[in-house]
């Protein structure tokens, strides 16, 4: 799944670190995510929304057309 | 949610994981150089056990407040090492079918110190996935 937290996240000037503080999350699952080698759960997906003052899906994009149809 | 487990709660893990390994070659060693009662060797042998209680209890603790990642990777490391586990067993229990093997050589007692590093192992590979 591809996702803008990276952009995001330097557009508010937090670091890797800072924004893991402010999710609850480690600073692993922060970087593992912005590089797209894990996808959140759906509850931390939402948090990651609300934290931006996003929908979810101005965060986060599926791959391929693959949902596109549900 | 927590982002990482206190370190009160690392510490203990440690310490109890420290206190079973330190027990059960204390136990060994004892079973293997002293003379006793077939009581005092089965109460001797089953020593490590609490230690290793307290050691789940610990470690459950820590895992119930890691991240969701981190869940995932112990899970992958559990996923990669059980079957290799298995494996290894079912390699040692068809090996002793097949050709004579010498208990001082292989048997559980030697094996079973594999299982945990193949969790290691598992654990390295899946750390490095999400790396």
């Amino acid at each position: 799944m591809k996702n803008r937290l990276r952009v995001l996240r330097a557009e508010r000037g937090w670091s890797q670190a800072e924004l893991a503080g402010r999710l609850g999350v480690s600073r692993q699952t922060v970087n593992a995510i912005e590089t797209e080698r894990y996808d959140p759960s759906l509850p931390l997906a939402f948090k990651i929304a609300r934290l931006f003052g996003k929908l979810i899906e101005d965060v986060f994009e599926p791959e391929g057309d693959g949902a596109a149809g549900l | 949610m927590q982002t990482r487990a206190s370190q009160r709660d690392r510490t203990l893990c440690v310490i109890t994981a420290a206190l079973f390994a330190a027990s059960y070659v204390g136990a060994a060693a004892a079973l293997k150089s002293l003379e006793m009662s077939s009581g005092a060797r089965i109460a001797l042998a089953l020593s490590p056990f609490p230690f290793f209680v307290a050691f789940l209890v610990a470690e459950i603790r820590v895992l119930r407040q890691v991240d969701e990642l981190e869940r995932r990777i112990q899970l992958e490391a559990l996923a990669i090492a059980f079957p290799a586990a298995v494996l290894l067993l079912m390699a040692l229990a068809l090996l002793e079918r097949a050709v004579p093997l010498s208990p001082q050589d292989w048997s559980y007692r030697h094996v079973w110190a594999f299982l945990p590093l193949l969790y290691f192992a598992g654990l390295g590979v899946a750390r490095r996935r999400y790396r």
